[in-house]
């Protein structure tokens, strides 16, 4: 009953939406009052302990309408934005769905989630050429992955499943969609996808995770590792602030794919740093629209000296990045010591390829952060600083944020490494 | 709550008061405010001064809020650890933040972002509190972190372009060693499964790890995490070749490098401190520590001499200073190594304030450099040159007879305390030359300033620094071992002494030829070889151009990855 309350609550909305959308006004309300019902009814339900029995259900349910509530709160209310909330909704209710059921009706809205995703690809292929056709071609591919998944048996079903997980839980070469996603689509549509995609892959990962043959384990391990390198040394040279925060994710989240491979554990550590590094990327998506809504899609060596002009967004802005980037006392920082320090972990000198990944998020989101805020400052832009719906939404964003860095592990579920059979990661070459 | 408690959270908290007072409230107030501000920072001195009392006579005070057994369970395992190193530390930084910020209170009125400038200073001085008072591994790193972010953030000054790049590289360089530090962690609770301090030590040296990092290559796990967490502190200390982050933060306010060069650049000083046991049962990494610390001090000596600017010349002065500091770590000297960091921070806090008033009076009154003035007559002293050569003979002789007789230091089993009293040994002939150039004295001052020299330099390096040891490490036992660890293979010892016992006596001959008017003959290739290394200190090594170089490198493989065939995108 539960998880049909959450699919259908948001769908309503979205119903609802539908017959209002001429009054953005009245429907920002109306969206903003649906993901708060929602997340009424998943803490409600967690109280009582009526949630679906999986690790961590209650974290990653909870997360989607807090962003989406976040990522429209942030928004102007103007007619244009329209379709992305109604949008948001949709896909609220269909990634709840992804996280409430067991398979095969998990897999359905999973399926769902693609298709809707690809459906704004088309949509947008000629606005944004050639990056959202790769990500066409990754989100259908994703979709052949469901399909097959669903139908077949064996180990096929299985590698089938992992491909689809890694479209939406980015992992190189499947990485286009979720970089497209978030680099081009309208409104708070990427700020929200930047949390619903990863929630919705990694269930997907440990979930698929025990059927998964060894060897592709190891297999895609290598991609993983592969993918921190890639998405590290990609935004250096990306003009735009949201591929730039895209490309991080894709380092960062090819971090939780190697440590769920390479270990066969998925402890809540893992969750934590997931959870962080969506919600990071989220906010600074969402700031770098609030840019966008002032001035355009400007490119970022054109913006700079934000710090004076700006001072509420440039206070958001600097704890974002710090989030971001791994510094303490955030949530990414808290995930990341904390899965190196869990029992799960053991040493291994592909730790330097994790820590180059960690290392370069510094270097580049630092760049981005200080030569947004800091630099020459334009005055011919006349830039006015947050309004306070503006402020509350990325507040909520460092508030979750901090939250995660500073509760204990336990706050947010329970391992899920019990199910599955620990082996040592070590390698040959460091020995006790 | 005991009182002990209660001084050491009033020590850490206060501080943080000074900040939100200077940062709430109406812009029109934010002078009465920021000057009430000190009143915080000096009470956290005093505290900082009776819990140093307090420690010293009752022991260390823990502050611990979790489970020492639930640690893999804790996000932030927030505790404090306040021993007498702690003790120490907190009353320098507490007293000389106090001391910055006094002065910021007027140096920076009516500068943009006066407010934001106050709190951060006072804001860092807390997160420096707290690290020095971490009581266990991964909050020591936590505060560590912090302080690099906060550098680089104070680093910036919005109306000065120089300093964008320079904050960019401070924060980017210190984030290398964050990385370094925290593989350091990992590989210590890999192997040893905690990261409290006083567990780590004793499983450490209760259980010898032996790791192959490399096929060939052996190391004690001890080694490979001290050598770790080593690169953490070479990059906050300034060390070669990770310090180039400091000369380009020089173009921030004064008041920051004052708190840089007085708290933050002797973190490194202090981690090393803090985990002394662990370093102790490394000597590889004592040896590495020696060789970088020498390395720096000769290359941050070298390039100070051939900076251009004030500024410049004062933070490769401080790279060099640093170099030292982090050398007689190397040599098991550890309590010492905080006893220079504690003078230079003094000394560079000191020296950078009142840079700061010099800089803004050559702005306000900007006169012509005065007229190239005669040149002073030359005279010749007998008497000044044969107390100076005679106290250069004779210190040797007197610092070991004093180590040796008077204070029991077991020098003949100590190779690192005999380097150390070379150095000392330089480092008062050094003085005792430069008074040999004063002019328009009769000499009998210079000779008597020699023979205050000598005394000050005794007393400093052997009754000081030796109090101070005892009181940072009552168990002489560990002292001893620390030494023993340090020691040099023989060859290089006596290689060291005699190199520096040669270097003494050229220069007492240089110095007197060129006094007596006689001509050093120099061959061509020496002065050759002098100008291309003037050229190379000059341009810093070219280690900016080769760090533009890399950056520039990054940028093209990243675009290398971004087009593939036919200009499509990978």
């Amino acid at each position: 009953m539960t998880a049909i309350l959450l699919v259908a609550i948001p769908a309503f909305g979205a119903g609802v939406g539908l017959l209002i959308r001429g009054k953005p006004h009245a429907l920002k309300v109306c969206v903003l009052l649906v993901t708060i019902g929602t997340l009424g009814l998943i803490v409600m339900e967690g109280a009582s302990g009526t949630l679906p029995e999986k690790p961590a259900a209650l974290t990653l349910l909870a997360l989607l309408p807090f962003a989406a509530f976040f990522t429209v709160l942030g928004q102007p209310a103007h007619r244009s934005l329209c379709a992305p909330w109604l949008l948001t909704l949709l896909l609220l209710g269909l990634g709840l769905g992804v996280l409430a059921y067991e398979a095969p009706l998990s897999l359905i809205f999973l399926f769902l989630v693609l298709a809707l995703v690809g459906l704004l690809f088309f949509h947008a292929r000629r606005r944004a050429g050639l990056d959202v056709r790769w990500g066409i071609g990754t989100i259908a591919l994703g979709m052949l992955g469901v399909v097959i998944g669903a139908t077949a048996g064996g180990p096929v079903s299985s590698i089938a499943l992992a491909i689809a997980c890694a479209t939406a839980l980015p992992l190189v070469p499947f990485h286009k969609s979720y970089v497209a996603a978030l680099s081009w689509l309208p409104g708070n549509l990427p700020a929200f996808l930047a949390v619903l995609l990863p929630v919705a892959g990694y269930d997907g990962l440990v979930t698929v995770l025990p059927q998964l043959p060894e060897q592709v384990q190891d297999a895609a391990a290598i991609l993983a590792l592969m993918g921190m390198v890639y998405g590290s040394f990609k935004p250096f040279a990306q003009s735009r602030a949201a591929s730039v925060v895209a490309y991080g994710g894709v380092a960062f989240f090819a971090i939780v794919w190697w440590y769920v491979l390479a270990s066969r554990t998925a402890p809540v550590q893992t969750v934590v740093f997931m959870t962080a590094v969506a919600l990071a990327t989220s906010g600074l998506h969402l700031a770098w629209s609030m840019l966008r809504a002032r001035f355009g899609d400007i490119a970022l060596r054109a913006l700079t000296g934000l710090a004076q002009p700006m001072p509420h967004f440039s206070i958001a802005v600097s704890l974002l990045a710090i989030a971001a980037l791994g510094l303490p006392p955030f949530g990414v920082f808290s995930g990341f010591l904390g899965m190196l320090l869990a029992p799960s972990f053991a040493w291994s000198g592909r730790l330097a390829i994790i820590l180059f990944a960690w290392l370069a998020a510094s270097w580049y989101l630092f760049g981005l952060a200080q030569g947004l805020l800091f630099g020459r400052s334009r005055p011919e832009y006349r830039p006015g600083d947050l309004r306070l719906p503006e402020l509350a939404s990325l507040t909520i964003v460092l508030v979750l944020l901090a939250a995660l860095g500073v509760m204990p592990f336990d706050f947010f579920g329970s391992d899920l490494g019990t199910q599955y059979q620990t082996v040592e990661m070590g390698s040959p070459l460091w020995n006790k | 709550m005991e009182i002990s408690l209660v001084l050491a959270m009033l020590v850490l908290l206060l501080p943080l008061l000074a900040s939100t007072i200077v940062l709430v409230g109406k812009p029109d107030t934010q002078y009465d405010r920021a000057t009430l501000g000190v009143l915080p920072l000096a009470s956290a001195f005093v505290a900082a001064v009776v819990t140093l009392v307090v420690v010293a006579s009752q022991g260390p005070i823990g502050i611990r809020f979790y489970e020492p057994s639930s640690i893999a369970r804790s996000a932030l395992p927030l505790s404090f650890h306040i021993d007498r190193l702690s003790a120490v530390m907190t009353v320098l930084i507490s007293g000389i933040g106090a001391i910055i910020y006094r002065y910021s209170v007027k140096y920076m009125y009516q500068e943009p972002g006066y407010r934001r400038f106050l709190a951060l200073i006072v804001f860092t001085t807390f997160v420096l509190l707290c690290m020095v008072s971490s009581g266990n591994l991964v909050m020591l790193f936590v505060w560590w972190q912090l302080l690099s972010y906060l550098l680089a953030l104070l680093a910036h000054n919005l109306s000065h372009a120089a300093t964008f790049e320079g904050s960019f590289r401070t924060f980017t360089f210190l984030r290398l060693g964050d990385v370094a530090f925290l593989a350091g962690i990992v590989l210590a609770h890999s192997l040893y499964g905690t990261i409290e301090f006083d567990e780590l030590f004793a499983r450490a040296a209760a259980t010898p790890i032996a790791l192959s990092p490399l096929p060939g290559v052996e190391m004690s796990g001890a080694t490979a995490v001290t050598l770790l967490i080593f690169i953490g502190g070479m990059s906050k200390s300034a060390q070669f070749p990770l310090h180039i982050w400091l000369p380009p933060s020089l173009y921030a306010p004064t008041p920051v490098h004052a708190l840089l060069h007085a708290g933050i650049i002797n973190a490194g000083g202090f981690l090393i401190n803090r985990l002394a046991p662990l370093y102790g049962l490394s000597s590889t990494t004592l040896h590495v520590a020696f060789v970088v610390g020498a390395v720096t001090a000769l290359l941050g000596a070298a390039m100070m001499l051939a900076q251009n600017d004030i500024k410049k010349t004062l933070g490769f002065s401080t790279i060099g200073q640093m170099g030292y500091m982090i050398m007689e770590c190397g040599l098991g000297a550890f309590a010492l190594a905080v006893f220079h960091l504690i003078a230079h921070g003094l000394f560079k806090a000191t020296v950078f304030l009142n840079c700061g008033n010099v800089i803004h009076k050559a702005r306000e009154e900007p006169v012509l450099p005065p007229a190239a003035q005669a040149t002073e007559e030359r005279h010749f002293s007998r008497l000044t040159w044969s107390t100076g050569f005679i106290m250069s003979l004779l210190m040797p002789l007197i610092i070991l007879f004093m180590a040796h007789g008077v204070l029991q230091i077991p020098i003949l089993n100590a190779q690192g305390m005999v380097i150390f009293l070379f150095f000392s040994w330089v480092t008062s002939s050094q003085a005792i030359l430069t008074l040999t150039r004063i002019r328009g004295v009769a000499s009998w001052k210079v000779s008597v300033a020699m023979l205050l020299t000598l005394l000050f330099v005794m007393f400093t390096y052997l009754f000081a620094a030796e109090s101070f040891t005892k009181f940072l490490y009552p168990d002489r036992e560990a002292v001893a071992s620390y030494f023993q660890a340090a020691a040099l293979p023989r060859p290089l010892f006596d290689a060291l002494v005699a190199t520096t016992t040669l270097l003494i006596i050229l220069g007492w001959f240089y110095l007197y030829s060129q006094s007596r008017g006689q001509t050093v003959r120099i061959p061509a290739w020496v002065e050759k070889i002098h100008i291309h290394l003037y050229l190379l200190f000059l341009n810093r090594l070219y280690l900016d151009a080769l760090y533009a170089w890399f950056g520039r490198a990054v940028t093209r493989l990243a675009s290398g990855l971004t087009i593939s065939s036919r200009g499509r995108p990978l």
